[in-house]
């Protein structure tokens, strides 16, 4: 019993394994194709921040055995709005105000609505991505110059560091890990998500806790959609398009459960959205065509993914 | 369970260590080369893309790395720090979402850049020319784009046509190189509307350019006698979006459609069986040949993959420390224009001349006499894009 008990630890752990070999094989190839490696491990924290905390704030979601595939559209109309209120105002502090408050309003809107209709929160979030890229398309043909709405890049030119970016991620994935591991909101999230029935009947309330949820969900987002604007000061149609998606692939990839519940793991988003970082970044060194990318990059997820729920499979009670 | 994540884990490092190892031994002297592109499936890109890595890539001792395709700005920054990570000597670049944040991070990172089949605007040019490490652009100008648009339109309103569609392509995104070709096709139909033709008050190059630029659109409606009978623009590519150009495509009365950019790709299946010509903006790729072989396209304004040689060369040299530059010491700013083919007999013979990655247009014989050409024997080259002055110049 022993022997399984320490087997199971390690594989609830796969996950971040997974990382640690990645980022090994970073170093080493990287070493023999004689890459920058300093330069790597910059452009790795660039391309993986705004999805490590948005993919952070999400889990809060995703434990309760939701699913909100909206979160790109909503870092792209917060990051617009964020923008043109600096374009109006000259203050980096209205645009990081206005990213938060946009997308908390916006996540708020959905939970309200999945409530009031008593529709699953997936429904509500599919019709929301509709409505809010259609905001995106008049936000920039209303305020935008051409297709593009920005600011000045040295306007943002101090904030577009690598130490402001990991401040923020320490911070926000401090306090994410606080609320879900230490305090009685995580536990209530992994008991939904694990048995709604059973939660509801203890007298916990799925909905109260699904605001807060999506409240910090929406933080998340607001965070991301701040740091993209630094990073990026020209925003598009397609400004962060493809963040919904590797939201979701990054929590999977760091070993969370789709299904939520006991074994949701608020590290799972920074581990799978490094995780990836450096999968592409491994794949760029070998120089093969963009298909052949694809094909061994989901090859390695679902190996990844295989490990970490081989364990969970076993383990889960009936419903 | 535990041997076997450590049996994974060494696997990985040795199919690395293994992968790594079979790296050419040049690759020390060998010149990378980033290359940042917005379309990785479209049979023009994938000409070009052929061409550098089948043939560039196996005459001169360069590696081409490709970014995967690019959406916006964010990616575009991603996929040239990835580019820095990989210790590439030069970028260069088919993507423009923000094409002055290219520029700023490459000089900064002491990285040489270079656009390809695209120019810069001339503000945008004025304010980078001078920069150390910006190489310049080869491609055709917005000028070039208005006049390939004003030839396609009149090549059907000579013939008495006078019921058209129009395909805005990107129009919507204020692309420019979209804007200016569709100018070009409203302006001829200006000249042909008779007296008094205007498009929405505009009769001239600038007004109807600013037009567009101020609508994102076309509007449908009588240019003179000229009809716009319908418009479809952006690139939404869902349900809707097809529906909307299999209703275009088979409008009443509907004589020829004009895209700015790909036509027969996205209207070919609604059209075929009937009279309705299509006229593209592309590439010359065996797939368009197929196309007006198969009578879907009727005219072609295409690029052959391998006019990005003179680009590519101008970039070796600048990493080489002996760039193309004016005497003023400006970057490039060359301009090219396009081939047209009007049916597939003419398709096949211009195509003949660049249709292998081994026997491209541009061979390495041809480029090396640009390795240490002056700033004019350069622009002379590069101006003799047509396919009679490319035959002349491999004969």
């Amino acid at each position: 019993m022993k022997k399984i008990n320490i087997k199971n630890r390690i594989m609830n752990f796969a996950p971040i394994f997974g990382l640690i070999a990645l980022s090994m094989m970073f170093f080493v190839i990287g070493s023999l194709r004689n890459i920058n490696v300093l330069f790597g491990l910059k452009a790795i924290l660039n391309q993986s921040v705004v999805v490590a905390i948005v993919a952070t704030g999400a889990i809060f979601i995703y434990s309760l055995g939701s699913f909100d595939i909206s979160l790109g559209a909503s870092v792209t109309v917060s990051a617009l709005l964020g923008a043109i209120t600096f374009n109006a105002t000259n203050s980096i502090l209205l645009m990081f105000l206005v990213c938060i408050l946009v997308a908390v309003s916006i996540a708020l809107f959905n939970s309200v609505l999945a409530s009031i209709f008593n529709l699953p929160v997936f429904v509500t979030t599919i019709a929301m991505l509709s409505v809010l890229n259609a905001i995106v398309l008049l936000l920039i043909s209303v305020n935008g110059t051409g297709s593009t709405v920005s600011i000045s890049a040295s306007s943002v030119q101090n904030l577009n560091t690598e130490w402001f970016k990991i401040a923020t991620l320490m911070v926000f994935a401090g306090l994410c890990t606080f609320l879900f591991n230490f305090t009685r909101l995580g536990r209530m999230q992994k008991f939904i998500g694990g048995n709604p029935i059973c939660a509801r009947l203890t007298g916990i309330s799925s909905k109260k806790i699904s605001i807060i949820s999506f409240a910090l969900s929406g933080l998340g987002v607001g965070i991301g959609a701040f740091l993209l604007i630094v990073y990026a000061p020209t925003l598009t149609r397609n400004s962060a398009s493809s963040v919904g998606m590797d939201v979701i692939i990054a929590i999977v990839f760091g070993g969370m459960p789709i299904s939520g519940g006991a074994r949701s793991k608020i590290y799972s988003a920074i581990v799978g959205s490094f995780s990836m970082t450096f999968l592409s970044q491994i794949m760029v060194m070998f120089n093969m065509n963009s298909g052949i990318n694809q094909i061994v990059k989901a090859i390695i997820f679902i190996l990844v993914v295989y490990l970490a729920t081989s364990n969970q499979r076993r383990k889960i009670l009936p419903r | 369970m535990k041997k076997n994540i450590k049996l994974i884990m060494c696997l990985l490092v040795s199919v690395s260590l293994l992968l790594t190892g079979c790296g050419d031994s040049n690759e020390a002297d060998t010149v990378r080369i980033g290359v940042l592109v917005s379309d990785t499936t479209s049979a023009e890109a994938l000409a070009f893309r052929n061409y550098f890595t089948e043939y560039i890539q196996n005459q001169f001792n360069v590696e081409f790395i490709y970014s995967d395709e690019l959406v916006d700005s964010a990616q575009e920054i991603s996929a040239f720090e990835t580019f820095i990570t990989n210790n590439v000597k030069a970028v260069i670049s088919f993507s423009s979402f923000d094409r002055s944040a290219q520029i700023e991070l490459a000089e900064k990172q002491g990285i040489f850049y270079a656009v390809a089949t695209g120019t810069l605007t001339d503000e945008e040019y004025d304010k980078f020319k001078n920069y150390e490490y910006y190489v310049g652009a080869i491609g055709p100008s917005l000028e070039r784009e208005f006049e390939t648009g004003y030839d396609m339109a009149n090549h059907y309103l000579d013939q008495g046509k006078s019921n058209f569609a129009i395909f805005g392509g990107a129009i919507p995104y204020y692309t420019d190189m979209h804007i200016y070709r569709a100018a070009g096709m409203l302006y001829a139909m200006v000249k042909a509307g008779g007296e008094g033709a205007n498009y929405k008050g505009q009769a001239t190059v600038e007004g109807i350019v600013g037009q567009i630029y101020a609508d994102g659109s076309i509007d449908t409606g009588a240019v003179g006698d000229v009809e716009i009978l319908g418009y479809v623009g952006g690139y939404d590519m869902d349900d809707a979006w097809f529906a909307m150009c299999t209703q275009m495509a088979q409008l009443p009365g509907l004589e020829v459609l004009l895209a700015v950019g790909n036509g027969s790709d996205f209207f070919g299946a609604a059209v075929q069986g009937s009279n309705v010509k299509i006229a593209s903006v592309d590439a010359f790729a065996s797939a368009y040949g197929e196309a007006m072989e198969n009578g879907v396209l009727d005219y072609l304004a295409g690029k052959f993959s391998a006019s990005i040689g003179p680009i590519f060369i101008a970039t070796l040299r600048a990493v080489q420390g002996n760039p193309v530059r004016t005497d003023n010491n400006e970057a490039l700013a060359l301009s090219q224009g396009y081939w047209i083919a009007t049916s597939f007999e003419e398709f096949e013979r211009l195509y003949a001349l660049d249709s292998s990655v081994e026997a491209p247009a541009y061979s390495k014989e041809m480029l090396s006499l640009l390795l240490n050409a002056s700033y004019d024997e350069f622009s002379d080259f590069v101006s003799q894009y047509s396919y009679d002055q490319i035959r002349n110049l491999t004969q």
